[in-house]
């Protein structure tokens, strides 16, 4: 057995103090391995957007510790966290979240300007991730100029230029129709098993979800299930 | 990485090219008014240098009282006719001794008037200031003694009262003395501080005395010396014997002041400086409030991008990079203001040098010193809203609409 990517020890997380205090994660315990597809689930203030949160390095546990790679991060600072986004997470938000009035190949690039990568070879992965995302030939369209799909595509490509551990994925399809959401659910399976990038999603489709290999529910900040789902979507190719 | 951020700085500042220059407005202003000001005041003073000097260094000026900056020549003794008379006598290497009465009055002929500053003297005073006449003769000992009126016109009084005639042989009248004119002074243009050389009419001594100043002191002398002789020993000589003439006990401060060009240029330029300083500083408090109005836009332009700021703190950006590029962009922002300041402030200058026809002297040292203060403004103002974007939490950066 691989070591674990990724683990929760205990952790909580608390917002408010004294009476009005909420409990938004409450001692969860969880283990993701290296190249999982864990979707998450779970109401609106069920803590699954925290959980997230804390794995994306945005946020800290209030208690308990999250090991990232066997490291535990409550010993880093700020920078550290950022860090370790730059290196080793990509996100891809429901919002698309691209800089607008910039082209695709100019989004893509901008995790690679923070890492101080020279321009030539930028371009070159960033031509590559797009031509992976089935974006070749659209490098030069502003965001303005994408549908939501292809910004979508252009957001995923951004986020695997780096070749990341994990790719966090916030509800990737809510702003999407059911048939770019299926080519976008697509992109990031093939991701998953080509690639070998960790996905972790967080969904409130049930049939988005079901892409997952492994599919979280979250209540009321309780990790209610963990269930490996055998059954494979049938749009897969 | 520094390119790449000033690259991005740019295309945040001209994605809003009107706001941003509207944002700079302030700076442009603010640099142009000292560059500006800084420069006409450099022209001027150089004017007055030039014009002092071209009087020449060998003139002394002596007054009542003490002489110069801050102080007044009030309520010491004026000369008389008998220090005329010993400095002529008792001092060695003069070439001219003038006594000088100034007033202003009202200079009439045929249909016409006109105001004008009025000088009673001798004909040393034209040797004192090298000054020709373009017509006529100078005085005669008869009307040198007041026994006879006789006036000579500078270019200004001719042309405003006998336009292009020739003035000479007819009669003027200035204050209630009828006075015939008997020459012309040659154009002599401004003076240093701006007034109308020309603008003069020049009588006897005597006359002034008797009829336009109602006295018989004399308000200053100008003394020449030769060339070859150190002025500064006609000006202690001078200073000696009018000590001694006006009984000033030892180690009492002279109640008079002999100064040379030299002296009086350093005074004037010295209310130039002066001048140019406190206009500077007026300057400098605009330049202030352009700072002002950048941290300002630099504020809204930070709630604006919000999102994105969170976008590129999510994907690896460190505090430290977002920091930076919004401090560059302060930077860059301020330093258009300042340069097109620098270029705004120096045409200004030019248009208003040549309407006052006085040197157009660009300081090197100003324009560089407003270059990096716009640039400095950037950096004070640009840091609040550049810490507060790089400060800002990504998680509710990205939420933020």
């Amino acid at each position: 057995m691989t070591s674990p990517l990724i683990e929760f020890q205990q952790v909580s997380k608390f917002y408010g103090h004294g009476e009005a205090t909420i409990r938004a994660l409450d001692r969860i315990d969880l283990t993701i391995h290296s190249g999982e597809f864990v979707s998450i689930m779970g109401p609106s203030g069920s803590g699954k957007s925290t959980a997230m949160n804390i794995i994306g390095g945005l946020d800290l546990p209030s208690s308990g510790e999250y090991v990232f790679q066997g490291i535990p991060t409550s010993v880093f600072d700020r920078a550290q966290l950022t860090l370790l986004r730059r290196h080793m997470l990509g996100f891809v938000f429901q919002g698309f979240n691209l800089l607008a009035r910039t082209s695709a190949v100019e989004n893509v690039e901008l995790p690679l300007v923070y890492r101080g990568m020279d321009h030539k070879e930028r371009r070159r992965r960033a031509l590559i991730a797009l031509e992976q995302v089935g974006l070749k030939g659209r490098e030069g369209h502003t965001t303005q100029e994408l549908s939501g799909g292809q910004q979508q595509r252009v957001a995923i490509a951004r986020a695997i230029v780096t070749d990341p551990a994990v790719l966090l994925a916030d509800e990737p399809t809510g702003n999407l129709d059911t048939r770019t959401s299926v080519e976008i659910m697509d992109l990031i399976t093939r991701l998953n098993r080509e690639n070998g990038i960790t996905v972790i999603m967080v969904t409130h489709e049930e049939d988005i979800a079901a892409y997952g290999k492994r599919l979280l529910r979250f209540v009321d900040g309780h990790l209610a299930s963990d269930q490996t789902q055998a059954k494979e979507p049938d749009h897969v190719l | 990485m520094f390119f790449e951020t000033a690259k991005l700085a740019w295309r945040a500042i001209s994605r809003n090219l009107l706001r941003s220059f509207l944002t700079v407005l302030g700076v442009v202003i603010g640099v142009a008014a000292v560059i500006a000001m800084v420069t006409v005041g450099n022209g001027t003073t150089a004017k007055v240098q030039a014009e002092l000097s071209r009087l020449g260094t060998n003139t002394l000026f002596l007054r009542p009282g003490q002489w110069g900056p801050g102080r007044a020549s009030t309520e010491a003794k004026r000369f008389n006719d008998k220090d005329v008379l010993a400095i002529q006598d008792q001092v060695t290497g003069l070439r001219a001794v003038a006594p000088l009465n100034r007033g202003t009055a009202t200079v009439i002929a045929g249909g016409a008037n006109h105001s004008s500053s009025v000088i009673g003297t001798t004909n040393d005073y034209l040797i004192a200031q090298d000054w020709d006449l373009a017509l006529g003769r100078k005085f005669l000992s008869n009307e040198d003694r007041g026994s006879q009126a006789a006036c000579i016109i500078g270019e200004t009084v001719r042309k405003e009262l006998f336009g292009s005639a020739n003035p000479v042989g007819q009669n003027i009248r200035v204050s209630n003395v009828s006075c015939p004119v008997i020459g012309v002074l040659a154009v002599k243009g401004q003076s240093g501080l701006g007034d109308d050389q020309d603008d003069t009419v020049i009588m006897p001594l005597k006359l002034h005395q008797r009829r336009i100043g109602g006295t018989t002191t004399i308000g200053s002398i100008i003394l020449s010396a030769q060339d070859g002789v150190a002025t500064s020993k006609v000006q202690s000589d001078v200073e000696s014997l009018l000590r001694e003439r006006r009984r000033i006990a030892i180690g009492r401060p002279d109640d008079f002041s002999v100064n040379d060009m030299s002296q009086i240029a350093a005074a004037m330029t010295g209310t130039t400086v002066l001048l140019t300083g406190l206009l500077g500083a007026v300057a400098a408090v605009s330049l202030l409030v352009g700072g002002i109005g950048i941290m300002n836009i630099m504020l809204v332009s930070v709630t604006e991008r919000t999102r994105e700021i969170g976008i590129r703190l999510a994907i690896g950006a460190l505090e430290r990079q977002v920091l930076t590029q919004f401090l560059v962009e302060a930077v860059m922002l301020s330093i258009f203001g300042g340069v097109t300041g620098i270029v705004t402030g120096l045409a200004l200058a030019f248009g208003v040098v040549s309407l006052l026809d006085v040197p157009f002297v660009a300081s090197p040292t100003i324009i560089l010193l407003a270059f990096a203060f716009s640039a400095a403004i950037g950096m004070v103002f640009g840091y609040f809203p550049a810490r507060r974007a790089a400060q800002l939490n990504p998680i509710e950066a990205l939420r933020h609409e």
